[in-house]
């Protein structure tokens, strides 16, 4: 016989008070739990600052993206209007493609010089503590102080690059480094390597003394060199690390922005602009006061950054556990 | 025994101290808005020219003098670097938190459409602005800026070097091109950058001797049209003028590090070290150039000359010069100040000020001004720039006052940066200038 709806209602009730109960309760035998007003004391903090200032901002960019947006006070909305623009941008079609050099191409410079660098200290160069030093400071200094520095080491009269090439009998290969479109691009690339080269380094080398000194040894007694230990056991084995950097390089030279502005500012006609350097120039720095457009292209671009988290995600699931 | 009158009144007691605590909040509030009333009103302002001590000193002590004659007004005056100050002002202006007074210069007019500015119709005499100076600030019949600086564009030289190179100008001041292009043949010969620019932090120095020629080129009319995209750079007159520019880029007329050199070491790089022999730049040279050598100043007794921009063959108008409105003051429309704001500004707005701009900073003012009254100690150098401007017929404006969006973003990567760097040839140069700004017009 089907319960009465009178003797229904009782049950749930007591049902749900108990799963009340049972969640303001204190810890019993778990000591890593808690009762839910001590959890969301320690929690909601913490949530506050990630709605307000990460949350908050990302879901008015996308909302922006949708007006026309010349006053906080006052929107008009335009659909995809923006969207519809920006694939036709060519400014933000040749910032997307030097993005996409810079993601792809860059970080293989970063990660092998730090391996270089790392496999120097690892086989005991001289003077090994003070060069770890030397290498890692630049990671130190901040974009701004890297960003002059490299300025004046690319000036075409007095900087050290062009002094060295002139000094050695190669004045003709002298050049406005930054102020060259073909390779405007490749110097900022260079500069970013030098500055995160002691980071890759530091992370390598703690790769290189945790690798297990039995499987080396094994291989000095099969009388292999140190090319062939270096290509078919030190890198082989280092391979998870090498790749998380790799990673960490591509997504953040995905954003990248500080470098380019302080040295460029995306010039010599667009040859170094990226999403990031655009998107700031369509807010701030063009005499237009629209704040929907380059909401729109962040809008596209957190997707773009995103596909490839996902990408490489699924690429190396089965692998290894990537960490950001 | 006495009661609180409330309570006489009904003859009921009970705790008086509700009352007490209503009385008191009501006296704080009294006194409150009776200080309010009294308290001196403080105005935000923000200028560029940090580094200009000059006009710096101009501001300080006109604001100074401000205080002191009206002392309910206090100004919190802050000198910012003007790529700062903009990109601040973008965003403050959107959340209401932007300074009461600010500084703009007329190609971010967009302020003043988006009604960021309060007009100054009702707050200054603009009988004291000068016609010309007016126009450049106003937007639906109401003017919105203060025009403290304002400038021509000349073409400064080095006396010494011209020499140098066995040139002597000629007796108006004016070159025909063909004397100019041996003048920068030379130049570059004896190892002489021959003009110094630099766009490392500017986004117009390196198209100043390019819109000079298209301006007398042109004429006023269809100068005009071509900064508004309704006329071609592709038309033939655009196009003659361009190849003659190119021709001096590839004779070496600009420095090899024009690309990252800055305005501020143009000016070095023209005056001091390594020298060059001429300098394209707007009047406000002075404010850079006139103070101490140590302080990045030209040496004393620079041997400093002022001609004319070349008549270009085939000029419509040779005399054609370019006059413009640079650093001016607005204000907030959401300013909470306006009456002390509008009091300042106002103060600023007087003829015995713009001569005192003139005698200070040796630059030129959209306020109206008195020159049988200016007196300065650089007597001589003003004599030689009004006298460049003698005949002249003026164009109100730079590109960059005509052109937004991307319009002037590829007039600052193009006619800027890459032609004069000689990266991109006279047709690219024109098709990307006539795709970015004929669809905006």
């Amino acid at each position: 016989m089907p319960p009465t709806t009178a003797s229904v209602v009782p049950t749930a009730k007591s049902a749900w008070r108990q799963q009340l109960d049972s969640l303001l309760a204190p810890p019993e035998a778990d000591s890593r739990r808690t009762t839910w007003p001590t959890l969301m004391l320690f929690l909601v903090p913490a949530l506050l600052v990630y709605a307000a200032l990460t949350a908050y901002p990302v879901l008015r960019t996308f909302y922006n993206s949708f007006f026309l947006i010349n006053d906080i006070a006052s929107s008009e909305f335009v659909g995809l209007a923006h969207f519809a623009e920006v694939f036709k941008d060519k400014t933000f079609l040749a910032a997307v493609r030097n993005t996409a050099i810079w993601s792809m191409v860059a970080p293989f410079f970063d990660v092998t010089t730090g391996l270089l660098l790392a496999l120097c200290l690892y086989a005991g160069v001289p003077f090994a503590r003070f060069l770890r030093v030397a290498w890692f400071t630049p990671v130190l200094l901040s974009y701004v102080v890297v960003g002059i520095m490299w300025v004046w080491i690319y000036n075409y009269d007095w900087g050290v690059v062009n002094v060295a090439l002139r000094s050695v009998g190669l004045g003709h290969w002298a050049k406005a480094w930054i102020g060259d479109p073909q390779f405007a691009l490749a110097s900022l690339m260079v500069t970013h390597a030098w500055k995160w080269a002691g980071f890759n380094m530091v992370v390598c080398l703690a790769a290189l003394h945790s690798l297990p000194s039995e499987v080396l040894e094994a291989a000095e007694l099969d009388n292999c060199g140190w090319w062939d230990k270096l290509v078919h056991v030190i890198v082989p084995m280092l391979w998870p690390t090498l790749l998380n950097l790799y990673i960490l390089a591509f997504i953040g030279k995905m954003k990248v922005f500080d470098l380019v502005w302080i040295m460029t500012e995306g010039g010599p006609v667009w040859s170094t602009e990226t999403v990031s350097t655009y998107v700031y120039k369509r807010a701030f720095n063009w005499n237009t006061f629209d704040l929907g457009y380059p909401s729109a292209i962040a809008a596209v671009w957190f997707f773009v950054v995103v596909g490839f988290v996902v990408f490489f995600n699924l690429l190396f699931r089965r692998r290894e556990r990537l960490e950001y | 025994m006495t009661l609180p009158i409330s309570h006489a009144f009904t003859g009921r007691t009970s705790n008086p101290l509700p009352t007490l605590i209503a009385g008191a909040l009501a006296c704080i509030a009294l006194t409150g808005s009776a200080l309010a009333q009294t308290a001196p009103q403080t105005v935000s302002m923000w200028s560029h020219w940090p580094d200009e001590q000059s006009k710096r000193g101009f501001v300080e002590e006109r604001v100074k003098k401000f205080e002191a004659t009206t002392p309910q007004c206090k100004v919190n005056l802050q000198f910012i670097q003007k790529s700062d100050l903009y990109a601040s002002v973008k965003t403050s202006v959107r959340t209401g938190q932007a300074p009461d007074i600010f500084w703009l210069e007329p190609d971010e007019i967009a302020f003043a459409k988006s009604g960021f500015l309060e007009p100054l119709d009702g707050h200054i005499n603009l009988n004291n602005l000068e016609d010309w100076a007016r126009q450049s600030w106003s937007h639906n019949g109401k003017v919105y800026g203060l025009p403290v600086e304002a400038y021509t564009v000349e073409l400064y030289y080095n006396k010494d070097l011209m020499k140098k190179v066995g040139i002597t100008p000629p007796a108006n001041m004016q070159m025909s091109q063909a004397q100019f292009t041996d003048l920068v043949k030379k130049s570059a010969a004896a190892g002489i950058t021959p003009v110094a620019s630099g766009v490392g932090d500017r986004p117009y120095p390196g198209a100043y001797l390019l819109q000079e020629m298209l301006l007398r080129k042109l004429g006023l009319d269809d100068y005009r049209l071509l900064l508004t995209g309704k006329l071609s750079f592709t038309d033939a007159r655009v196009l003659e003028a361009m190849t003659w520019v190119k021709e001096l880029v590839d004779a070496g007329a600009y420095p090899k590090s024009f690309s990252t050199l800055k305005l501020g070491e143009s000016h070095y790089y023209f005056h001091t070290n390594p020298g060059a022999m001429m300098f394209p730049i707007a009047s406000w040279y002075t404010g850079r150039a006139f103070v101490s050598a140590d302080k990045g100043g030209q040496p004393q007794g620079f041997p400093l000359g002022l001609m004319k921009y070349p008549a270009i063959n085939g000029a419509k108008c040779p005399e054609c010069k370019t006059l413009a409105v640079g650093g001016s003051y607005v204000m907030y429309s959401r300013s909470k100040n306006k009456e002390c704001a509008g009091k300042l500004l106002s103060s600023m707005a007087t003829v015995e000020n713009g001569n005192k701009w003139m005698e200070d900073v040796l630059l030129q003012t959209g306020v109206r001004t008195d020159p049988s009254r200016i007196q300065s100690i650089h007597a001589q150098y003003f004599k030689d720039l009004q006298e460049r401007s003698v005949g002249a017929k003026f164009f109100i404006g730079t590109p960059l006052h005509y052109m937004s969006g991307k319009c002037g973003d590829t007039f600052s990567q193009v006619l800027n940066r890459a032609f004069p760097a000689g990266l991109i040839s006279v047709t690219d140069a024109a098709s990307q200038m006539d795709a970015a700004c004929k669809a905006a017009s």
